[in-house]
């Protein structure tokens, strides 16, 4: 971190860049306050890339996005928020998700294969949770193309849009689409023929524009998502 | 991501043209009015915060969007951004660079965190993770949409194609040094300091 100039030029570049990890970045920050060679380079190192992002075309973006930015600014005077940090956990949440998910799976598991009785049994059960780590559907999946998919909890969907199933069979397949719900209600859906369903195999419901994802691919917010367990 | 692969190649296309009617637009060579909006801000008037929203923020979406992929959480990332921007305007002087640099700079910052706190790594088996070629060829766009007689991208063009690659995966991409090695096939100790070279050769050309 010490040394000439050259040094400070090449932190610079890659604090900007996104390279340092986080407590390498965190003492530029701090350095850069009282050390004006640093603050310079990392403002010409910030010009010399800004034109990666400006020549961007912008998304387009609704007012809704203002409103929840005004929604939670701090009045002026008041503090700013001690809550960032806060923030940057919510992240986790799919983290956290995953791992209650897995007690879940193996309560839910339990009592499902006994509710469902004697019939076929289904040669995997995923429980989906959203993000905040609540359960939100169960995929049993029977491995001769037909998935069950149930939701335990009633999902907003809009006219224009339908929830889709997916599953990731293999890295090598991809996401592959188990196929669509019917509004927000439960269904047996008929999908492709696939490999019998693994352990720790994912599944996931996306909000997809009505007919479905045109790509074959996920492109909308996830609802839900879990990892199978096996039943036997 | 597959589809937004596609527009963008479309936009490509057409990026002149929008620079060209699109001037009006964003006023590229108006500067001083997002400075005066940062330091409107800074005395804790709104409409500081809304001319930058109005002028940046479909940018600013697509700059997120490029690092985290998803539109939901990219517009979760500009709208903390936002809150920083008001929250830390006061800190904002011409000697930090430009107003719209330290805009952008906070909005990266804000989209990256979310990558190392989500972990990239730990959606690895995620469906996610199936889309990186996609990303890949995103993050390469990014060089070749550069204005031709651009000072960049002339000299991002004389770089070295694996330094060229590492500098755009780590801006662009919002790639780590680990993340990078792997996809270049590279040992971790020779992907530094390829890139450490390449961005010396670009600073050299650049000055």
């Amino acid at each position: 971190m010490t040394g000439g100039r050259e040094d400070v030029l090449s932190l610079a570049d890659e604090y900007v860049l996104g390279l340092l990890d986080a407590g390498e970045a965190a003492a530029v920050d701090a350095r850069i306050e009282h050390d004006a060679a640093l603050r310079a380079a990392v403002a010409a190192s910030r010009e010399r890339f800004l034109p990666l992002d400006t020549q961007l075309a912008p998304a387009a973006v609704d007012d809704g996005l203002w409103r929840r930015i005004e929604a939670n600014l701090p009045a002026r005077g008041e503090a700013p928020p001690v809550a960032a940090p806060a923030n940057d956990n919510r992240r986790s949440g799919w983290r956290l998700a995953a791992l209650s998910s897995f007690a879940a799976t193996l309560l839910l598991a339990a009592g499902l294969v006994w509710s469902l009785g004697r019939t076929v049994e289904p040669v995997v059960i995923a429980v989906l949770l959203n993000e905040a780590g609540e359960v939100q559907a169960v995929v049993e999946d029977f491995g001769n193309d037909t998935a069950n998919v149930r939701l335990l909890s009633a999902f907003e969907v809009p006219a224009d849009k339908t929830i889709q199933v997916w599953t990731l069979p293999s890295r090598e397949l991809g996401p592959v689409s188990l196929g669509l719900l019917d509004g927000s209600r439960s269904a047996r859906l008929e999908g492709p023929t696939l490999p019998d369903p693994n352990e720790d195999q994912l599944y996931e419901l996306t909000l997809e524009q009505a007919g479905g994802s045109t790509s074959g691919r996920p492109t909308g917010p996830i609802l839900a998502k879990g990892f199978a367990k096996a039943v036997h | 991501m597959r589809m937004m692969a596609i527009a963008f190649q479309e936009t490509a296309a057409d990026c002149n043209v929008r620079r060209k009617e699109g001037g009006l637009a964003f006023r590229p060579d108006d500067p001083d009015e997002l400075e005066a909006a940062v330091l409107a801000c800074a005395r804790g008037e709104r409409s500081g915060l809304r001319v930058i929203f109005d002028r940046e923020s479909g940018r600013l979406v697509a700059v997120a969007q490029r690092i985290v992929r998803r539109r939901e959480l990219a517009e979760e990332v500009v709208q903390e951004a936002f809150i920083r921007i008001w929250t830390h305007a006061h800190q904002y002087s011409r000697e930090r660079g430009s107003a719209r640099g330290w805009i952008y700079a906070i909005v990266r910052n804000r989209a990256l965190n979310l990558l190392r706190d989500g972990g990239r790594e730990e959606a690895v088996d995620d469906i996610e993770a199936l889309q990186d070629r996609d990303h890949a060829n995103e993050v390469m766009a990014a060089w070749q949409m550069l204005d031709r007689d651009s000072r960049l991208r002339e000299c991002l063009d004389g770089l070295e194609e694996t330094r060229r690659s590492g500098i755009l995966m780590a801006y662009v991409g919002g790639y780590t040094h680990g993340e990078i090695a792997g996809r270049l096939r590279l040992p971790l100790g020779t992907t530094k300091s390829w890139i450490r070279r390449g961005l010396s050769a670009l600073r050299e050309c650049m000055s």
